[in-house]
């Protein structure tokens, strides 16, 4: 990639219960360089620690060894400064919090004035079309629906970044489907830096402009794969042959993982 | 993409709507009614065992004056009970849980002394604070009220989901932010189960250090006194002035909850 780097993960391990005879290696030696703009999948079997090295990136987890720069700063300082936003598996609304609230609480953590993040918190609502449920509350709404709300309470603080664990995994192929439209288009409205952990080969490359293949046991990086379909990417996407050579070519390099032939 | 609706419909639907939810209450109560006094005077039940409910209203309609004037010192022996045993509770709770290391043991050490019954303590508060005082009666309400308060409070700020605890992480939370913002309101619930559960201490704890004594204008010693006279239909009237005071008291509390609480899942069912 041509832009410059807004993340760079060096030499990175991960290692729980390190010393113990429970010790397991999540991650082993990690290089991994992300380019402003990028939108990056990591996707991979489960236990390859494609959530864990997110998670690293996100200071949620420190490494065992290596270094990481995230927005040219460590991950903590990067975290303090709010440089990213975050979604999870589960939306995790406050369900005590209408859905604007939910979106303003980024904003109210950062301690923005009250009338500047309602402003925000509208404006991201508008993005992800959720504007007349502003009033309602978490429970009235639809799963996927709730997911649209929490994109929009990551993005709200105007984060150069968007971390995204598996976000869509809880929600049905319909749904699923419908959202990663919407989240290529909030990525090509915000022009965000997204980094995006899946285990859909489909829809990391639907998504990406680069697929980042990992295998398991111990985690590592078993191929970078650029997806050079052109962007806005429709429905009509999906049933190109380009799609579909480019679905075979990530499979080819999940399925040609070391540990993926070990156990298969 | 169909969502539900905080219903909130016309005032003729809303009145048909609760008369249709109170219709069911009204006949239990009325069919219950009948059979008791239809029991009492088919068996010829004495009245010292049970009077009839007609026996109990006349009694009250006799004696009205005197038992709502009993109930006065009552009803501010209760609230003073529950106010200071609900903040007590919930401040103690505040405290433990700044501490998560010590709250264990702190909330086993309250769920044990929880188990002592704290009625029997009534005659120590009356000798602590004399027998006619409002203090004596309240305090024992308020160590029962206490109790249940702080444990579930405590429970309330720590069992927080983990998911929520990391989406302030991510967000580089302050502690007063994650108290704030998280800790307190996913508490609420929990405070306001035990204060329902309060409520009904609180009348108990009252009405029975009563019982031990205390100025003739109470509730608990007019009960105690007509039952030893003994003028039983005029005893029940005053023990069902009692169970209304803690009705209320508990319709208060939900109403409360329901103020404040506009998003709670127990709320959900009066939705369509």
């Amino acid at each position: 990639m041509a832009e410059p780097a807004i993340i760079s993960v060096r030499g990175v391990d991960k290692v729980f219960n390190g010393g113990s005879d429970r010790a397991v290696t999540a991650l082993q030696d990690i290089d991994l360089t992300i380019g402003r703009g990028e939108f990056i999948s990591l996707l991979g079997p489960s236990g390859c620690g494609k959530s864990t090295l997110l998670r690293v990136m996100a200071d949620l987890t420190a490494p065992t060894g290596g270094t990481v720069t995230v927005n040219g700063k460590t991950p903590g300082a990067a975290r303090a400064a709010r440089d990213y936003g975050m979604v999870f598996q589960q939306a995790g609304l406050f369900e005590w919090r209408s859905v604007l609230r939910n979106v303003e609480l980024p904003l109210q953590v950062a301690g923005a004035k009250k009338d500047v993040h309602r402003a925000k918190a509208l404006e991201m609502l508008e993005l992800v079309r959720l504007s007349e449920f502003a009033g309602h509350y978490p429970w009235q709404l639809s799963g996927g629906m709730q997911q649209r709300v929490a994109i929009a309470r990551a993005l709200s603080a105007d984060p150069e970044i968007l971390f995204m664990d598996e976000p869509l995994g809880a929600l049905d192929e319909m749904n699923r489907e419908r959202l990663q439209g919407e989240l290529l288009r909030i990525w090509g409205d915000t022009r965000t830096t997204v980094v995006f952990v899946t285990h859909s080969i489909s829809e990391a490359v639907f998504l990406s402009s680069r697929v980042v293949v990992m295998s398991a046991r111990p985690g590592r990086i078993a191929a970078s794969i650029d997806v050079d379909l052109p962007y806005p990417r429709t429905a009509e996407t999906r049933t190109t042959p380009e799609f579909f050579e480019k679905v075979t070519e990530v499979r080819k390099a999940l399925h040609g993982a070391p540990s993926e032939q070990a156990a298969a | 993409m169909s969502t539900l609706r905080l219903s909130r419909p016309g005032g003729g639907s809303a009145l048909r709507a609760r008369i249709g939810r109170l219709t069911p209450v009204a006949v239990t109560a009325v069919v219950v009614l009948g059979l008791w006094q239809a029991v009492i005077a088919l068996f010829d039940v004495p009245v010292f065992i049970m009077p009839t409910p007609v026996m109990i209203a006349e009694a009250f309609q006799d004696d009205a004056g005197a038992i709502l004037s009993a109930s006065r010192a009552t009803v501010e022996a209760v609230l003073l009970g529950l106010a200071l045993g609900s903040l007590g509770g919930v401040a103690t709770a505040l405290m433990v849980s700044r501490f998560p290391r010590m709250s264990g043991p702190v909330l086993n050490a309250a769920v044990l002394i929880n188990c002592a019954p704290v009625v029997a303590l009534a005659p120590i508060f009356n000798n602590w604070f004399g027998v006619t005082s409002l203090l004596s009666k309240a305090g024992v309400a308020a160590v029962m009220v206490f109790f249940p308060v702080f444990v579930n409070t405590t429970r309330g700020l720590l069992q927080v989901a983990p998911l929520h605890l990391e989406i302030m992480e991510s967000l580089a939370a302050r502690p007063r932010h994650v108290a704030l913002m998280l800790r307190l309101p996913n508490a609420l619930p929990f405070v306001f189960n035990a204060l329902k559960l309060g409520t009904t201490l609180a009348v108990i704890g009252v009405i029975v250090s009563e019982y031990f004594g205390g100025s003739t204008e109470a509730l608990g010693v007019y009960i105690a006194y007509q039952a030893a006279l003994p003028r039983f239909d005029y005893a029940w009237a005053g023990i069902l002035v009692s169970g209304a005071l803690g009705l209320a008291l508990f319709g208060a509390v939900t109403l409360l909850e329901r103020l404040l609480m506009p998003w709670h899942a127990s709320l959900h069912e009066e939705t369509s």
